[in-house]
């Protein structure tokens, strides 16, 4: 019976086709590491916060006098209404850990490299899509917090030079964070979802036309690539398991580690909490942000911050791939800029006392120094490994490489005489 | 195939379908927190059950009383009306009055006509529905379609000689 | 694998930034361990709802809600007064009268435990906290000039004896808040264990399948 639908679909749709080409048949590099994992497991999350957050909806009420008793109301009175809410909170706390362990793979391995470009790319309009969708959710539940970390957001917008405050009360439609605000926050947390589906659905489209790429940052000869059924699909779900072991332990015993204490008070308009600091996975941004003594300054070092990851492929300008396993410099540039981005991320979480401005600044010129440093990094380190000579291992690659290639150009060229 | 790799895919086998069990019986465990949500929450539940005074109806009167957020009618029946009630049936769905009502001076029945669900309205003989005509005499009999049925009747118990509680409790 | 290992102590301390910043303000509460029983819920319902509510409501909390702690419904008639069941703990009255008395409305307690850091801890020792000034004047050493009225009179009792049973009193009160601010935290523990116990396992029979698939590869 199965056995007959299915023909019957797939003399229509092709599925079986799609099906072995797209996922259990997908040639796939057989030394891809747990690093690997991460886009799949944020896959995963990205579907557990449309899950949840889809029946947390039919409780909730986007309006000012109404939503903080409604998350009150789902958090004592729904059925599992708790775990929904603490599925979500902490979904979107976990859904930034992986997308950052996600990226720090993509930039240590330098896998961002051509023919990838597009990839990186893709997945830098889905962080900021991402960022914006968490930055709209979190005033939904209308506590201090909330209410303030919109207030101090949407006033970055002032900066716009000219016509600043105009944009500020367009986009709040109201003069300060208001019912009217809230109201379109929410409508826009719930529709922003379905363009980051889109875009994941384009991330995937380029994945599949150029392939995974792997630690050693070639492409391997055709004999190292596996189907991805049955090793990678009990691979990533391994890896699935792990990460809601991990998941679960902060749901039901650790549920309000992400979720700051002042935001169990309801949104004052008129009384600012002592000390305002936004999620944690904005604190690096925030920290950046606060760095720059100008407005103006600030907001544009902040999302300068974000969009250079774009320039990447072009700011890594050496010949040999593979990131920091080939490139003892690439590596310590990277362990440098993680370490800073933890270091920009305490001084966003403390208040702006002297010191920690000064240590702000300094970090925030490491932060844009590695970017601008690349270039000439990267071409003097080429040189020097060029010179000492490659190793048997990269010589091994490259060669599997260029096989690969030329196979796949003789394969390309019957196909086109054939035609 | 040697005999050690066929003792091998034979475990593996095994160990597969043991997994997909276990994981197909987590994944549909995890389902029942969303489908439950969608319940009626704790505050809904608890309005399950009204409480009424039968003090303040006196006989002759009738009181709309909501349960569950549906219109209830609670008429003190006098004793010509009761006694004609016991007399009188419906020729659509036939019912003896001692069956319609606990004590025969209460008649309590839910007010959403049989027909489509609107609320009927009360006449001197019973009530009659606005939408499409259908009528009920006093013990919520139908007299005359569309409705195809007698007004149901809500579960309740007098749990006071004047205390009247509607709902299962 | 291991060449990524610093990255995640990297991100391990971006994580304890957050968790230092929780953590230093409520340092300096005392450490007394808040059992949740369902007597000390009750006695601490008790006292809240005789000693707190003439100032503070609890919003988020109705009186049916007190059914779960272990009240009887004859109890809870008793608490609730006049007050419809259904009803939240909540009086407007309350909201006009300290308003004109402090010039301030004082904070609702249903989330007040989840509001503070330290939670119940920090209920327990503001209660415990009133200390009398040289001057005669009563203060609140974690809350200096605070405008709650020391209502165990803690600052007035000397003798030993007498504040073990105020104190008492006062983890009782941080006990019932932490619950009316968390009703389900009982519930979410024991799915918990069910929960991290079946992914423990499943985790394992997938380490298990991973492994015995890739096996196949070796040496090929």
């Amino acid at each position: 019976m199965a056995r007959l639908v299915i023909s019957w679909i797939d003399r229509r749709f092709p599925l079986t086709k799609f099906i072995k080409h797209e996922l259990t048949e997908y040639p796939t590099p057989r030394n891809l590491n747990y690093w690997w994992n991460f886009g799949f497991l944020a896959g995963f999350v990205l579907v557990l916060q449309i899950i949840s957050g889809v029946f947390l909806a039919m409780h909730y009420k986007p309006d000012a006098l109404l939503a903080f008793a409604s998350i009150e109301h789902i958090m004592r009175e729904v059925n599992y209404g708790w775990l929904l809410r603490y599925l979500h909170s902490t979904g979107a706390s976990a859904f930034f850990v992986v997308i950052f362990i996600h990226m720090a793979r993509t930039l240590y391995y330098g896998t961002y490299r051509a023919p990838r470009e597009l990839m990186w790319w893709t997945g830098q309009v889905l962080l900021v899509l991402l960022m914006a969708t968490a930055f709209m959710g979190y005033l939904l539940p209308w506590g201090q917090m909330s209410y303030w970390g919109a207030q101090v957001i949407t006033n970055l917008f002032g900066a716009t030079p000219m016509i600043g405050d105009e944009v500020v009360v367009w986009l709040r439609g109201d003069f300060v964070v208001g019912d009217a605000t809230i109201n379109r926050f929410f409508v826009l947390h719930f529709l922003f979802p379905f363009l980051i589906c889109g875009m994941v659905l384009i991330h995937l489209v380029a994945l599949h036309y150029v392939r995974s790429s792997n630690p050693s940052g070639f492409n391997l000869d055709a004999k190292d690539n596996i189907p991805f059924h049955p090793y990678f699909t009990t691979k990533d779900l391994f890896g699935l398991g792990v990460f809601l072991v991990i998941f679960c332990f902060f749901v039901f015993f650790y549920p309000e580690f992400f979720i700051e204490s002042e935001n169990n008070i309801p949104a004052d308009p008129l009384n600012t909490p002592a000390h305002i600091v936004p999620e944690w996975y904005f604190l690096p941004f925030y920290a950046i942000l606060r760095a720059i003594p100008d407005m103006l300054g600030g907001v544009v070092a902040m999302v300068l911050s974000i969009l250079i990851f774009t320039a990447m492929p072009y700011l890594d300008r050496s010949k040999i791939p593979g990131g920091s396993r080939y490139r003892p410099a690439y590596r310590i540039l990277f362990y440098v800029f993680v370490v800073n981005v933890a270091v920009l991320a305490y001084v966003g979480a403390q208040p702006p006392t002297d010191a920690m401005t000064l240590l702000g600044r300094i970090a925030t010129f490491i932060y844009f120094g590695v970017f601008l440093l690349l270039p000439f990094l990267s071409k003097h380190e080429e040189k020097w490994l060029l010179e000492r000579g490659l190793s048997r291992e990269v010589l091994d690659l490259i060669e599997g490489e260029e096989s690969h290639e030329r196979r796949r150009k003789a394969t390309a060229r019957r196909e086109e005489t054939k035609r | 195939m040697s005999e050690q790799e066929l003792e091998d895919r034979e475990r593996r086998d095994f160990l597969g379908k043991v997994t997909a069990a276990v994981g197909g019986a987590g994944a549909a465990a995890a389902c029942w927190p969303f489908i439950s949500s969608m319940n009626p929450a704790t505050n809904v539940l608890s309005k399950a059950t009204t409480e009424i005074e039968l003090s303040m109806i006196p006989e002759g009167e009738t009181k709309t009383v909501s349960w569950q957020g549906k219109p209830v009618f609670v008429v003190h029946r006098s004793p010509d009306q009761i006694a004609a009630m016991s007399k009188s049936n419906s020729r659509i769905d036939p019912q003896p009055d001692e069956e319609r009502a606990k004590k025969s001076e209460w008649l309590v029945v839910v007010g959403i006509c049989t027909h489509l669900g609107c609320v009927p309205n009360k006449t001197d003989k019973g009530w009659s529905c606005p939408c499409h005509g259908s009528e009920y005499d006093l013990s919520g009999r139908v007299l005359k379609g569309p409705a195809p049925k007698n007004l149901e009747l809500p579960p309740y118990d007098f749990v006071a000689d004047d205390k009247l509680l509607i709902g299962k409790t | 694998m291991r060449a990524m290992l610093p990255s995640l102590m990297a991100l391990l301390c971006v994580m304890s930034t957050y968790d230092l910043r929780a953590a230093s303000p409520s340092s300096s509460l005392a450490d007394v361990e808040l059992s949740h029983e369902s007597e000390n819920l009750k006695r601490g319902a008790q006292f809240v709802l005789s000693m707190c509510t003439g100032c503070h409501n609890l919003t988020y909390v109705k009186y049916r809600e007190l059914l779960r702690i272990g009240f009887n419904h004859q109890e809870v008639a008793e608490l609730k007064g006049d007050n419809d069941i259904n009803a939240p703990i909540f009086s407007p009255d309350i909201v006009e009268m300290t308003k004109s008395l402090f010039g301030l409305v004082p904070p609702d307690l249903s989330l007040i435990a989840k509001a503070r850091e330290g939670k119940g801890r920090y209920i327990y020792t503001l209660l415990t906290s009133y200390h009398q000034n040289e001057d005669g004047s009563v203060d609140n050493s974690v809350f200096p000039g605070i405008r709650m009225p020391d209502v165990l009179s803690y600052s007035s009792t000397t003798d030993d004896q007498d504040r073990k049973v105020l104190e008492e009193q006062a983890r009782d009160a941080a006990v019932f808040l932490e619950w009316t601010a968390d009703p389900h935290a009982n519930d979410r523990r024991t799915m918990g264990y069910y929960v991290m116990g079946y992914l423990i396992v499943f985790t394992f029979l997938l380490w298990f399948l991973k492994r015995r698939t890739w096996s196949q590869l070796e040496g090929k």
